[in-house]
């Protein structure tokens, strides 16, 4: 049974890796774990084990060759489920042994003992400083990142071999707490320990609690254990739904969005009075032609005159990271929600050149298909700055995540009467909320305030599209 | 996130330096014992990484056969570089699974934690894209190349404290044709600090850039014995706090 070996994910900035040695030969077999390649990245090796019992079957990427995560880079021809397999295997792994430990080395013990004066560092200064210093941030840290609790959490004034004796004698942590420490500040150390043993009394075996529990006596059930009270067997409190392709790609994306691009949103509010009364005017005469006006037309024609005034907003980074690549052409994603089958942000092409109606059109066409499954593979990619209206559902506000790589997402909201001052005057307006969600890292901060202020003007003052546009 | 346990090896053969390492990998890929800082004091000694360059190694076989030192080709990232007195040599034993296997992450990670810990010298070093390592200015004082198995780090980095900078001319270190090198002597002149204050600092800086809350100094005696290994002869250096 063919397994391929492909380089797995070195970290989330790592996209490529270089095979730089081959441990095993064709044909040479290798057990479940044990190093099989290595691939170097930047300036760190690693050792990549073998998936599987087997046979190395084919070597697809020689040494020297970067190539992708996720590639295949050989095969391994698995051992069938016979019953010699793993006694093969382990002979295999006592032959590779010894490599790893080589024997002592005579000639260490040749070696002068002169430099034996060197002191050791003073562990009474250094360690306290530090470990005050850095405890509030580490601790976050720690709780944050450490996806598996690390083996010890015990007593950080306890020395490693301290612990490997405990570990080894089956000491708690709540005897050792009673040692009367002779180490400095009255740390445990190994001789108090081994003094301590030598007149321990609970034995080093399982402690006595371990024994297995006596099995539940069977026989008449209580009344109020009754199957009326249980919850029924078909009922099940919890489902699991594994995902689906499209949801694959969408949880795969906003991991990646959120781990390359320096998400930062800022927020801002429009009056929507002019839009409004617009789309009011306009919205029956398109209906006539067909074509259903919305709000999101306006927000494309917004939006592209305020990415040419800022072109670096319309862009990409490039894929090492190294590069903003900017766009001149304005191809605009609009976020179709689809319930059940997942977001999907489709783009509309060249929309510089398309007047309001030709957009009113394209929306309605690209979202009807969006929901339909029927988009083309163009209609999804070279995407060059997005919009996402949360305000459908009734949202007034949001931070959107970039459609990555670009570079900035215009979040609109909903439009609601709200009282705000005019001429010194409370008044209702139509008021609504606009966000930018951006990557700080070519973005910068004024830019993007900049940028979103001029839209929001744009809807504000539709008759600038008339005099700048 | 718990204790860093930091040891100061004392002069360590790079063999034996390299047969602690490895057990210690095996003992904290295991779950035995937690993360480590190794210290070693190595004789002149040549390695080589795993992206070598060809002409990089400057001297021929007699040359460094006359001179006692010896070339190891090891399964670290990077190319050829030297060790030996006056270098601080640091080997981080550390558990990447809990940093989120992120190699690059870890090379900035130990980046960082060496910038910091010049920066307490009075030194500003800095990061060069693409050249992973410490320069300062355009030389260069601190080198690094790591290794992972079983998502444990090891090998580590090698900051310049005041080592011969002749000897780095016997390779083109790093690959790197035209390279300079400096060290901490070299930059700070009278009165920069020696190996003891360099490491105690260094040590104290990694760790909390690190993000470990505690740091612990042990014998190198305690280092082998953990690693199940019996001591090197030339690795004895003690320890007056341990046990």
């Amino acid at each position: 049974m063919p397994v391929s070996i492909v380089v797995p994910q070195l970290g989330e900035s790592v996209a490529e890796g270089t095979v730089s040695k081959w441990l095993k030969a064709v044909g040479e077999r290798v057990r479940k774990e044990e190093p099989l390649v290595e691939i170097q990245t930047d300036k760190i090796n690693v050792e990549i084990p073998s998936p599987a019992d087997g046979t190395l079957g084919a070597i697809l990427v020689p040494e020297g060759t970067t190539v992708l995560v996720g590639t295949e880079i050989g095969s391994l021809n698995a051992s069938g489920e016979t019953a010699a397999a793993p006694v093969a295997a382990s002979a295999t792994a006592s032959a590779a042994a010894p490599a790893a430990a080589p024997a002592r080395a005579a000639e260490s013990a040749g070696t002068s003992r002169a430099a034996t004066a060197v002191a050791a560092p003073p562990a009474t200064q250094a360690p306290p400083a530090y470990a005050s210093a850095s405890s509030g941030n580490g601790g976050a840290r720690g709780s944050a990142l450490a996806p598996a609790a690390p083996v010890f959490t015990g007593d950080r004034n306890l020395s490693p071999a301290v612990r490997k004796l405990m570990r080894e004698q089956n000491v708690g942590m709540d005897e050792v707490g009673a040692i009367h420490g002779s180490g400095v500040a009255g740390r445990v150390t190994r001789d108090d320990l081994l003094e301590y043993l030598k007149n321990r009394t609970r034995p080093a075996a399982a402690p006595a609690g371990a024994a297995a529990p006596a099995p539940v006596a069977s026989g008449p059930r209580p009344g109020f254990m009754s199957g009326a009270t249980l919850p029924a067997a078909s009922g099940a409190r919890e489902e699991v739904v594994p995902f689906s392709r499209v949801r694959r790609v969408i949880a795969d994306n906003m991991v990646k969005a959120k781990h390359t691009a320096a998400h930062t949103h800022c927020f801002d509010e429009v009056d929507m009075s002019a839009i409004v009364a617009l789309k009011k005017e306009w919205a029956p005469r398109l209906e006539a032609q067909g074509i259903k006006l919305t709000y999101m037309p306006f927000f494309i024609k917004a939006s592209v005159f305020a990415l040419k005034e800022f072109p670096w907003v319309n862009g990409s980074v490039a894929p090492e990271g190294d590069a903003m690549i900017l766009k001149h052409y304005y191809n605009i994603g609009i976020a179709v929600g689809r319930d059940d089958k997942g977001l999907i942000v489709p783009n509309i092409k060249d929309c510089d050149r398309k007047n309001l109606v030709q957009l009113a059109h394209e929306v309605n066409d690209i979202a009807a298909r969006a929901r339909a499954d029927k988009l083309t593979l163009d209609e999804i990619q070279h995407g060059t700055f997005s919009i996402t209206n949360a305000g459908v559902f009734g949202a007034v506000n949001s931070a959107p995540v970039i459609n990555v790589p670009e570079v900035a997402i215009l979040g609109v909201h909903k439009i609601a009467e709200r009282a705000v001052v005019r001429d010194g005057a409370i008044v209702a307006r139509p008021m609504m909320n606009a966000s930018i969600g951006f990557d700080h890292r070519v973005v910068d901060g004024e830019l993007a305030v900049r940028f979103l202020r001029r839209i929001c003007e744009l809807l504000e003052k539709p008759e600038l599209l008339w005099f700048y546009a | 996130m718990s204790t860093l346990t930091l040891c100061a090896l004392g002069e360590t053969p790079y063999r034996d330096g390299l047969r602690l390492q490895e057990a210690l990998v095996r003992a904290r890929a295991d779950g035995e014992t937690g993360d480590w800082l190794l210290f070693p004091d190595h004789p002149p000694v040549l390695t080589v990484g795993r992206s070598p360059s060809p002409g990089a190694l400057l001297a021929t076989p007699e040359t460094l056969a006359a001179r006692g030192i010896e070339l190891f080709e090891v399964a670290r990232g990077g190319d050829i570089t030297w060790h030996g007195p006056g270098q601080l040599v640091g080997y981080p034993i550390v558990d990447l699974t809990a940093r989120g296997r992120d190699l690059h992450r870890w090379l900035r990670d130990l980046e960082e934690g060496l910038i910091w810990s010049l920066a307490a010298l009075g030194i500003e070093g800095r990061r060069v894209q693409g050249r992973t390592g410490i320069w300062v200015a355009e030389a260069k004082i601190a080198s690094i190349g790591v290794a992972v198995r079983r998502w444990v780090g090891y090998h580590g980095f090698a900051l310049n404290v005041h080592p011969d900078l002749e000897f780095f001319n016997l390779i083109h270190p790093c690959g790197l044709e035209g390279i300079h090198m400096t060290s901490v002597a070299a930059l700070l002149g009278k009165g920069a600090p020696g190996l003891e204050q360099v490491r105690v600092t260094t040590a104290g800086l990694l760790a909390e850039t690190l993000g470990y809350d505690a740091t612990c100094w042990v014998s190198a005696e305690e280092a082998w014995e953990v690693a199940g290994e019996t001591i090197a002869v030339g690795a004895s250096a003690s320890n007056p706090h341990a046990a």
